[in-house]
């Protein structure tokens, strides 16, 4: 199998649905990438990352219930997937082998 | 409550978005835009909303697809190239399929072309004058018994309505005489030339409303003096070779003399007024006092034409409305029957009513026919490339198997379908070029094709093209693109699988049922013309001979050229008239019958003519006898019709009565009643007609001949004709021959349904003919095993003629009702006309199954009389 490559973006989003758990859908993954980063991000990139993360294998979705409040129009669930759960972990772990490799002293320049 | 969101971005993402997400968007977008309101205020949500919704419009925000197995692009090169091989080796291996399909299309968009050219030809004409839509003819309506519609006005009018208003801003009026003997002298060498198109004496303002440029003298001036001329620079060399023309001199009629002061542009040859010496309109007083005089508003003559530009802004409407006036004014006198109108400029080559060249109708009928022919062509091809889909079934599945998607597929056929196409495209287009010469030939016009200047005809052809391609090409093209695979490969298609046999056998119904259309046109077209030229007009038209009187003879000259014409071998008489029994050229006028105060309410034919007309003609006397020899009207004798049209109960109450005629000028008792003959075509009734001697108005020497021996009373005429008129030009007709003119038209049509018709029976056999040797080899094995079985030859054939005639009969049951309308509209242009019997019908369909049978017979024959032993062997 390919190995798993994950944009920065797409780690954000791809956490984001792992924070919020069940109940992840566009807009609160928007709402909470906003608030949690601080950056706007547009609503598009955010489906169109989505998209892709799905299309990767990395998040399954299914359709909702039918909801009163945005014209009646479902809504879709992401969650993440265990191939999704792997590339997450893989990528935490090259992090974590990384800064372990960092020198000690450039550690304490960066002001750890 | 919250505001929507922008109407327009939301629409967009409605119908834009992908439609696999477009629910879950539109809703996230709604519920963010509530979030934005709160957070960021309104302008922003929208502003935000819109955004996004653009960027999610599908081209922006389409999944990706799968990379891993790469599908070339339908259209790129490398594929284009393996299509075209593909296609070339197809076509080579198919040569007969080939042939067919290219040979159908060829003739099809060979008459496509034609058609094309000719319609578009017709629709140019006049259009390259300046401000054509404020340029009208003053016509006449003659309002009696009937409607007589005429292009011409009495010739005082034009210059009155220049006088009396302002609404002209040019008016121009143009006489124009017809047949003109043009006569050159220099020194003791005198040429004679016959114009057809004659002189027209002419306004300056005609050159102001038209534009037919002028190359030499001042336009302003040229036409101002008594007795000046222009010419076309056609004319100018026929006459003066490569000498200045200006200033040489030119007799007309042996009348009047004119010298030539400029010199106009050849025409162009699209336009109707083919006159090409115009005259001095001052001159029309030495050549018709009548006509030229301001008083001449008793009656209109044909060559009196008067035409206007109108100012800017003025309705046709406002002027007609003025017109009505003139003729209380001038026309006191006579009965009110002059209805002035004006008629467009763009309407002049079209109306039949007032001598307009081509009818709408004609020219849509044109039309129609070469989409029908094109349609033929197409459907052929539709039917030859489904029933071949199954051979290629393994290649298809093939191609499928190695990854072809469906489009390509469809590209492939769709490559191949316009292969086909083009090559018949450059045969089509030499195709017409070497038959246009024909075409011109028939239609008197000087069409030329020429792809690089006439853009319309080179966009046509390509449209033409492309049209075919897709709608021949497509169908196969789907069909083939549908194949399973599996089912492919494993040879397991069938022509169940390809369905479409039901598609198949209703085209060849549409085209037959095209064919046989055409077909019953034809044979009623025929049967019509046949009818009108070979019944009893009511008078014998065979073996005379029509020689128009010189003009300028005097009565005198007449009776002795008319005494020598019967001395002359081979000739049985000879009689002086102004026209044929049956004649285009007609004097019409209201009668006072019986010296009552008013003229009747219906016209008369005159027919001017000596005492030999009668017995020459062999016109029936019914009651009376015939006129005394006579220089100028004593008597009349009329025709049974007069007594119907004044509702007398028996015609011999007429003998004895007094008939004037012109307002009085021609007076005379009717002395004899003869019986009723066609003065007019068929498509006219019969008038009430009067004959009587009038030696001002004689046009043709009529003689009767001796048709053993022809040619060399023709030659005696022509000597005895050049003893007497030395100056003048010997010209003759054989009146059938006139008459046949009439029908002139309808013989043009006949001659064009005959051969669209040839065209698309040829079309629809070649398809048949495909179908057949298909069908043959597919059912090689069917028949195989049927003959083993004991099948004989015949009852093997009837497998194919039985579906074959099956279809046949379908298409005649829709071809017969609408033919059968259409044909009966046709009629209706005559008011003596054949009835459409069964026969029609019957030779229509029994001529389809001839043709057909003889299409289907060699393959099936063939087919039928294989030898089992090898068809069944294989297996």
């Amino acid at each position: 199998m390919k190995r798993a490559f994950l944009g920065e973006f797409e780690e954000v989003v791809l956490l984001t649905v792992a924070i919020l758990d069940e109940g992840a859908y566009g807009v609160n993954i928007t709402q909470e990438i906003e608030q949690k980063t601080g950056r706007a991000v547009g609503f598009s990139t955010v489906h169109t990352t989505l998209q892709r993360l799905e299309e990767k294998g990395f998040l399954s979705s299914q359709m909702g219930g039918a909801t009163a409040e945005r014209g009646g129009r479902r809504k879709r669930f992401f969650t993440v997937t265990s191939a999704g759960r792997r590339a997450l972990q893989e990528v935490k772990q090259v992090r974590t082998e990384l800064w372990n490799a960092l020198p000690p002293q450039t550690l304490q320049l960066m002001g750890g | 409550m919250l505001r929507p969101p922008p109407r327009f971005a939301a629409w967009l993402l409605k119908t834009f978005s992908h439609p696999d997400t477009s629910e879950e968007v539109q809703g996230d977008l709604l519920e963010l835009y509530a979030y934005w309101v709160e957070t960021v205020g309104q302008r922003s949500a929208d502003w935000r909303y819109s955004l996004s919704a653009l960027k999610l419009l599908r081209p922006l925000a389409q999944r990706k697809t799968n990379e891993q197995y790469t599908t070339p692009f339908f259209l790129s090169p490398v594929m284009l190239r393996n299509y075209l091989k593909i296609a070339f080796r197809n076509l080579s291996r198919n040569k007969s399929y080939a042939t067919i399909n290219v040979s159908g299309l060829a003739l099809g968009m060979t008459c496509a072309i034609l058609i094309f050219t000719l319609v578009s030809y017709h629709l140019s004409f006049d259009n390259f004058h300046a401000n054509a839509d404020r340029i009208y003819r003053f016509v006449t309506e003659q309002h009696r018994e009937t409607v007589h519609y005429s292009r011409s006005v009495p010739g005082p009018l034009g210059k009155s309505f220049r006088n009396d208003y302002t609404f002209g801003e040019k008016v121009a009026r143009v006489a124009t005489y017809d047949d003109v003997l043009i006569t050159l002298e220099s020194g003791k060498d005198v040429q004679k030339f016959k114009e057809d198109e004659g002189v027209a004496f002419t306004e300056t303002d005609f050159f102001d409303i038209f534009n037919y440029p002028l190359l030499k003298g001042d336009k302003a001036t040229v036409l101002t003096q008594p007795n000046t001329a222009i010419l076309t620079e056609r004319i100018a060399r026929k006459y003066f070779g490569n000498t200045n023309p200006i200033n040489k001199t030119f007799r007309v009629d042996n009348k009047v003399s004119f010298r030539v002061t400029g010199i106009l542009k050849d025409l162009p040859i699209n336009t109707d007024r083919r006159t090409e010496i115009y005259v001095s309109y001052v001159t029309l007083k030495q050549f018709d006092d009548w006509l030229a005089s301001d008083d001449a508003w008793g009656g209109i003559t044909s060559a009196m034409q008067c035409y206007v530009k109108l100012r800017p802004g003025v309705s046709p409407a406002r002027v007609e409305s003025l017109l009505p006036a003139y003729v209380k004014k001038y026309r006191a006198k006579s009965k009110n029957v002059h209805v002035y109108k004006l008629q467009p400029l763009a309407d002049l080559h079209f109306d039949a009513r007032y001598g307009g060249a081509m009818t709408k109708t004609n020219l849509l009928v044109l039309g129609l026919i070469g989409l029908f022919l094109m349609i033929t062509a197409c459907v052929n091809f539709v039917n030859l490339a489904t029933a071949q889909a199954l051979n290629r079934a393994k290649e298809v599945g093939v191609r499928k198997v190695l990854g072809s998607i469906r489009g390509q597929l469809f590209w492939q056929f769709i490559s191949e379908t316009g292969l086909i196409t083009i090559t018949a495209v450059v045969l089509a287009i030499v195709l017409s070029l070497l038959t246009l010469p024909y075409m011109n030939e028939w239609f008197q016009s000087q069409i030329r094709i020429n792809l690089l200047t006439d853009w319309r005809l080179t966009l046509f052809i390509l449209a033409a093209t492309f049209f075919v391609i897709f709608f021949s090409g497509s169908y196969p093209g789907l069909i083939i693109a549908r194949f399973q695979p599996v089912l492919a490969l494993k040879g397991k298609l069938s022509q169940q699988n390809i369905g479409g046999f039901n598609i198949r056998r209703s085209l060849i119904v549409t085209q037959f049922a095209i064919s046989q259309m055409l077909i019953i046109g034809v044979i009623v077209i025929a049967n019509q013309m046949r009818y009108a030229k070979q019944s009893d007009l009511g008078f014998n038209k065979d073996a005379v001979v029509m020689l128009p009187i010189a003009t300028g003879s005097n009565p005198q000259t007449m009776h002795t050229l008319t005494d020598r014409f019967s001395k002359v071998s081979g000739v049985k008489n000879v009689s002086l008239c102004r026209a044929a029994p049956s004649s285009s050229s007609n004097w019409t006028t209201s009668p006072t019958y019986d010296n009552r105060a008013e003229p009747e309410n219906f016209n008369v034919n005159v027919r001017a003519a000596d005492d030999h007309y009668v017995p020459m003609f062999e016109l029936d006397l019914v009651a009376g006898r015939n006129i005394f020899p006579a220089d100028s009207v004593k008597e009349f004798l009329v025709n049974e019709m007069f007594a119907k049209k004044l509702n007398l109960k028996s015609p011999d109450e007429l003998l004895g009565k007094m008939v004037s005629l012109n307002g009085g000028r021609l007076k005379g008792p009717i002395v004899g009643i003869i019986r009723d003959f066609h003065d007019l075509s068929f498509h006219q009734a019969i008038n009430a007609v009067c004959i009587g001697s009038d030696m001002n108005n004689y046009d043709y020497y009529a003689v009767k001949i001796d048709l053993a021996n022809t040619q060399q009373t023709l030659a005696g005429l022509n000597k005895t004709w050049n003893e007497m008129h030395p100056d003048q030009v010997y010209d003759y007709e054989f009146l059938d021959e006139q008459i046949a003119e009439f029908y002139e038209t309808e013989s043009l049509m006949l001659k064009l349904i005959q051969a669209f018709a040839a065209m698309a029976i040829f079309i629809g056999c070649l398809g048949l003919y495909g179908l057949v040797s298909f069908m043959a080899s597919q059912k090689t094995k069917e028949i195989g095993i049927r003959k083993v079985l004991g099948s004989t030859t015949g009852q093997i054939i009837w497998i194919f003629a039985k579906e074959f005639s099956r279809l046949i009969l379908i298409a005649f049951i829709v071809a017969a009702p609408v033919a059968w309308y259409v044909m009966n509209a046709w009629l209706k242009n005559f008011q003596f006309q054949i009835s459409i019997g069964a026969d029609v019908f019957a030779i229509a369909i029994a001529g389809t199954f001839l043709i057909a049978f003889v299409t289907v017979g060699y393959q099936a024959t063939k087919a039928a009389l294989m030898n089992p032993i090898k068809s069944l062997r294989s297996e």
